[in-house]
């Protein structure tokens, strides 16, 4: 009889502490980070070639980004300078047009 | 392993694709921003940094030239004609025909004379190392390609040319 007034008094108490206890916020982000780690720990236990490190590399978005933006950056750069030199070579034609006739050179 | 593989093609095939495209767009566009081809000048202003009144002297002596060369042109176009009838449809170089080519040498060297002689004037407008650059490369432009042409027949390609 005794014993069942404590595990009474004892699930009342139970549920005042939980009640009482505060539980921190989770800091952002808290689930993917976690699956991630466990994604990176089943990762680095496969033993992976260098196609697949690359590949991975190559899937990661920030540097699938800057390759991008490192390509356009330099095909711009590139066709500029060519675009330049097809210019000014258009005009030096036309002035050599207009100045030498084609008979002389 | 093949999952990667089709990765690394296809990031190589993207990327290949992404330069291109862009190398060509702005090869494209430079070219036509950069262009201007209503003035046959504008080759001189960009390419030898002369300022609005070095610009406008130039173009007083172009102008001033275009009729010449225009009357020098129409010239050897007429004796070329005079010489192709001369020529006929023999197969031989008759007397008459070694006359009208002499003249046409003759026309052209003059031609070529007062094309040279406004190079050395238009130079003179422009400040003097530019002048130098202009004039040396007008004469590269013009006269290389007779060089060129006469080294080809000379022995400096290991090809004798007896007369």
């Amino acid at each position: 009889m005794k014993k069942e007034n404590f595990n009474s008094a004892d699930a009342k108490l139970g549920a005042l502490l939980r009640e009482s206890r505060s539980f921190p916020a989770l800091p952002p982000r808290f689930q993917q980070n976690v699956w991630r780690r466990i994604e990176d720990a089943e990762a680095a236990a496969l033993p992976a070639s260098w196609l697949d490190v690359l590949a991975s590399l190559i899937l990661r978005p920030h540097f699938a980004g800057a390759a991008v933006a490192a390509l356009m950056l330099i095909g711009v750069f590139a066709g500029m300078q060519e675009g330049r030199q097809m210019a000014r070579h258009e005009a030096q034609m036309n002035y050599l047009a207009a100045v030498a006739p084609h008979s002389l050179r | 392993m093949n999952r990667s593989l089709a990765i690394l093609l296809g990031a190589l095939a993207l990327g290949a694709a992404i330069f291109v495209g862009s190398y060509f767009v702005s090869q494209r566009a430079t070219e036509i921003c950069c262009a201007n081809p209503a003035d046959d000048l504008s080759w001189l202003r960009t390419e030898f940094h002369l300022d609005d009144a070095e610009m406008a002297h130039i173009r007083e002596l172009h102008e001033g030239y275009l009729p010449k060369c225009a009357e020098m042109c129409a010239k050897i176009a007429a004796k070329k004609g005079e010489l192709e009838a001369a020529l006929g449809s023999g197969t031989n170089i008759n007397p008459e025909a070694q006359v009208k080519l002499n003249e046409l040498a003759a026309l052209r060297a003059q031609c070529q004379a007062q094309m040279l002689q406004h190079f050395a004037t238009v130079s003179q407008a422009m400040p003097p190392e530019q002048g130098r650059r202009y004039l040396a490369e007008m004469q590269k432009l013009t006269l290389g390609t007779h060089e060129q042409l006469e080294q080809s027949m000379s022995g400096d390609t290991g090809h004798e040319h007896h007369h």
